[in-house]
């Protein structure tokens, strides 16, 4: 294997549209090391990946090997990234894909000489070597996405949260290949969102926020507390007003389930209540049950138990009583229709179509109208498309549409991912208003400086189960919040993931 | 992926840029619709300096009858591939249709009033054939109704015995009431000066009744919906099954209505009647500007491909040519409708950005 060069980036610089992703960031990389890379979501995280792997043009700035000008994008081959979903052919062998791309010239099928054999087997991948990928295991597949990028003779490697979805042993497993191939003298670095995987494996860590890396973490300062810290400092702190502490008659509950059940696994056995002008936010790693709890609330996962929103129970409860806004605004929101016809798009009769299911059109134009006011959509017009609009005001829409059918209970994941921070706090207004109308708002996310500015409560998933609340207001900093937090999410997980809490 | 943000994102701007943007969407669809009736336009210009004499009325009443079974059908396939779906099946339930109708009425004696709602009803039982495969079984509906298409010509084969029926003439030992023959051939009769077959008015008739749905009612605007984005449609908990299935059954009820109705006109009806329409009636709905992939389609457009397409038909036909440079014109207008379409939305795209 070949030792690499040092890599060094100065002053990257990267603009989508209006917003800035990444802000004149310098980061080195050294041979030999694992460094990790942590930051909250729409920190610019993805976006080094992708100009390291070549991927993308960064707008200024340079990148050095060894100390000469580098341009990954014509030289990708170097760069590997290991993602949490290989990116290999499903349909053919595990062998075929370590081939794929390295035929030569001949227009013989190509065959496994003994260098690979020997990489299959250096992977632990040779007694799979004739298996179609597809019937795989993820741990397997990302093996045979590293072995591939080996065989190429790639030199910088990067883990793309690439143990979100695997078992504890395959993770370990995982990092321990992670382990060699920084000692073979490669260039390796981590992304991921569990801070005990970046404290357990790695020597450096950069925290990335606003689009530079504001603190590389070493030594006796390398801790999940310390991490944590460092994602969550220096933002502006919420307005303590905004918060509605007191709340009308305890016990009396918006919604609530028991003995909540997911058929697939994902919890069992959950309780689970809020009370009215209550936001309450689910958190938790993936895997760890959050998100699944989350959707089970608007009908979109199988579930056993019992269930109450409002006055409705069960099936009835299920089916209408709450409105989900999803993570992905390619999941809200429809390209081919308007903005306003977005907004409008999960009323039906009487809302915006009369008994012969005929549109009313004028009453159509006044609702769009009165939404792109109330929920402060920056728009030229509402027979804009939808795609033109910028991010936030995307999120708006979406948040808008679910919004409008005055569901009883509100249900986002992610509610601000990608969104620019101005429209971030228009946002949590939005939902601190919807709430203070004596209705409940559940939110799925997994920034905890969002839910510290936005919720009340917090329940933390880990392993299917829920950690018992804890009121938001009672902690003066958000670190203090964020050291419980990590606590609880880690709870079961065994490894080394667990030894840092 | 937004970290920063200017503190104050740019006021919008008042004045042209706002008009210009508003009218955007409408401006587009207004375009190649413009187009679209300028090739119609251009192409009557050329058979008349090619050929004088068929600058007269007859000639462009006989293009609207000859597109309106095609046009009655290319309706239907709209609606399913406004909701993200295909079918190929609907050639097929022409034929099963109308001869569901022949073997009833002529050889079983039933009397029309009976036989017409059952044929019409059986196209609306293929629709919910085809939608429940696709939508509750998840099989991609250009399978189903592959499958279907096949299923559909044997259901016809067997049923008539691979016979032809007219029943002007019924086979021997059965008998058709004269009255009944008279409703049956009435249904598309031709009528005023200048006589125009009834078919025309069905087909004008049957595209208002499906351009106010599709453009006025709310099942329309939750079908563009659904085609433009199942995922967000499923999440938020709209009917995307039933109006998955709707899609269908409108669209074998609208082939039946053109089966029965082209078996009136033309008075006779074979095993295999419709097949051959499934392609032109594809590539009007094209020509028309719907996507194939769901959400997006208007019936004015849609009408405009099938006259375009009946028009090159009977133009190529008064200057006989040879039978090739009909198929040459037919695929050459095709994709040249759809790479027109890419190439405006990609200068939208960049006059966008």
């Amino acid at each position: 294997m070949t030792a690499a060069a040092p890599v060094s980036l100065r002053a990257i610089t990267k603009r989508y549209g209006s917003t800035i992703a990444l802000d004149g960031l310098d980061l080195d990389l050294q041979p030999g090391e694992v460094i990790g890379i942590a930051g909250p979501n729409g920190a610019g995280k993805s976006t080094l990946m992708r100009i390291l792997a070549g991927e993308e043009h960064p707008d200024s700035g340079e990148i050095l090997l060894d100390g000469a000008p580098w341009v990954p994008t014509s030289d990708w081959s170097r760069v590997a990234v290991v993602h949490q979903e290989p990116q290999l052919f499903l349909n053919l062998t595990v062998a075929e894909n370590l081939m794929v791309g390295r035929e030569g010239t001949s227009v013989a099928r190509p065959r496994l000489d003994a260098a690979n054999l020997e990489l299959m087997r250096t992977m632990g991948i040779a007694d799979v070597a004739h298996i179609v990928l597809s019937d795989c295991t993820l741990a397997t597949q990302q093996r045979t996405e590293i072995a591939r990028a080996v065989a190429r003779n790639a030199s910088i490697f990067l883990f793309d949260e690439p143990n979100s979805a695997l078992t504890s042993d395959e993770s370990d497993k995982l990092f321990r290949e992670m382990h060699k191939l920084a000692q073979s003298g490669h260039i390796v670095a981590l992304v991921t969102h569990r801070l005990g995987d970046l404290v357990a494996h790695c020597r450096r860590v950069a925290v990335v926020r606003d689009g530079q890396v504001r603190r590389i973490l070493e030594g006796a300062e390398l801790t999940g507390d310390g991490i944590a810290r460092q994602l969550v400092t220096e933002q502006r702190a919420p307005a303590s007003g905004d918060r509605t502490r007191q709340r009308t008659g305890e016990g009396e509950s918006a919604f609530q389930v028991r003995d909540w059940t997911h058929r697939d696994g994902a919890f069992a056995q959950v309780s689970l209540s809020a009370q009215p002008g209550e936001i309450l936010a689910l958190m938790g790693v993936e895997g760890s049950g959050a998100r699944e709890l989350l959707r089970s609330l608007a009908g979109l996962e199988r579930c056993t138990g019992q269930i109450e929103i409002g006055a409705l129970r069960g099936d009835t409860a299920l089916n209408g009583a709450a409105a989900f806004v999803p993570a992905a605004r390619q999941h809200s929101l429809y390209s081919n229709l308007s903005v306003g016809e977005n907004l409008l798009v999960r009323l039906g009769v009487p809302q915006i179509a009369g008994s012969a299911l005929w549109l009313k059109r004028r009453q159509m134009q006044d609702l769009v109208a009165d939404a792109i006011r109330r929920f402060l959509v920056k728009v030229r017009s509402p027979g804009q498309p939808v795609r033109s609009l910028s991010g936030g005001n995307q999120q708006k829409v979406a948040i808008a549409q679910a919004l409008l059918c005055a569901p009883e209970l509100l249900l986002l994941e992610e509610p601000t991912r990608g969104v620019d921070i101005h429209s971030k706090a228009e946002i949590y207004g939005l939902l601190r208003d919807y709430a203070a109308k004596g209705h409940a708002v559940v939110i799925f996310c997994t920034e905890l400086l969002e839910v510290y500015e936005a919720a009340d409560t917090v329940r933390v998933a880990a392993e299917g189960r829920l950690s018992s609340p804890l009121a938001v207001a009672a902690y003066d900093h958000v670190e203090h919040l964020a050291s419980d937090v990590i606590r609880l999410e880690d709870a079961h997980r065994p490894g080394p993931a667990g030894q840092t809490g | 992926m937004t970290p920063t943000n200017p503190p104050d994102p740019p006021a919008p701007q008042p004045g042209r840029s706002g008009f210009a943007e508003a009218g955007q969407a409408t401006f587009d669809v207004a375009l190649r619709l413009g187009g679209l009736f300028g090739a119609i336009v251009l192409l009557a210009v050329v058979i008349v300096i090619a050929k004088p004499s068929s600058f007269n009325l007859d000639v462009g009443i006989s293009v609207l009858r000859a597109m309106s079974s095609v046009a009655i059908m290319s309706l239907g396939l709209l609606l399913v591939i406004v909701v993200g779906e295909i079918d190929l099946s609907f050639g097929a339930v022409y034929g099963l249709c109308a001869n569901v109708l022949a073997v009833l009425w002529i050889v079983h004696g039933v009397t029309i009033f009976a036989a017409l709602p059952i044929a019409i009803a059986s196209g609306a039982l293929v629709g919910v054939f085809n939608g429940v495969l696709v939508t509750v079984f998840r099989i991609p509906s250009f399978i189903v109704t592959l499958g279907s298409y096949n299923l559909l010509y044997g259901l016809s084969l067997w049923m008539t015995r691979t016979s032809t029926f007219n029943p002007a003439y019924p086979p021997p030992g059965t008998e058709v009431p004269e009255a009944e023959l008279d409703f049956f051939t009435g249904l598309t009769a031709s009528v005023g000066s200048r006589p125009i077959s009834l078919e025309v008015v069905w087909m004008i008739g049957l595209a208002v009744l499906v351009g106010l749905l599709l453009h006025r009612t709310l099942f329309g605007f939750r079908l563009m919906a659904v085609g433009g984005n199942p995922v967000a449609a499923r999440l938020a908990r709209l009917p995307v099954t039933r109006y998955k299935i709707m899609a269908f059954v409108l669209c074998g009820v609208l082939a039946a209505f053109a089966g029965i109705l082209d078996f009136s006109f033309i008075q006779t009806v074979q095993p295999n009647s419709g097949l051959s329409a499934t392609f032109p009636v594809f590539a009007a709905v094209i020509i028309g500007g719907a996507s194939l992939s769901g959400g997006k389609g208007t019936v004015i457009g849609t009408m405009g491909g099938a006259l375009l397409l009946a028009g090159l038909q009977q133009g190529l036909a008064l200057l006989s040519p040879g039978p090739h440079v009909q198929q040459l014109f037919l695929g050459a207008v095709t994709i040249g409708a759809v790479a027109l379409d890419l190439a405006l939305s990609r200068i939208r795209n960049r006059r966008a950005s």
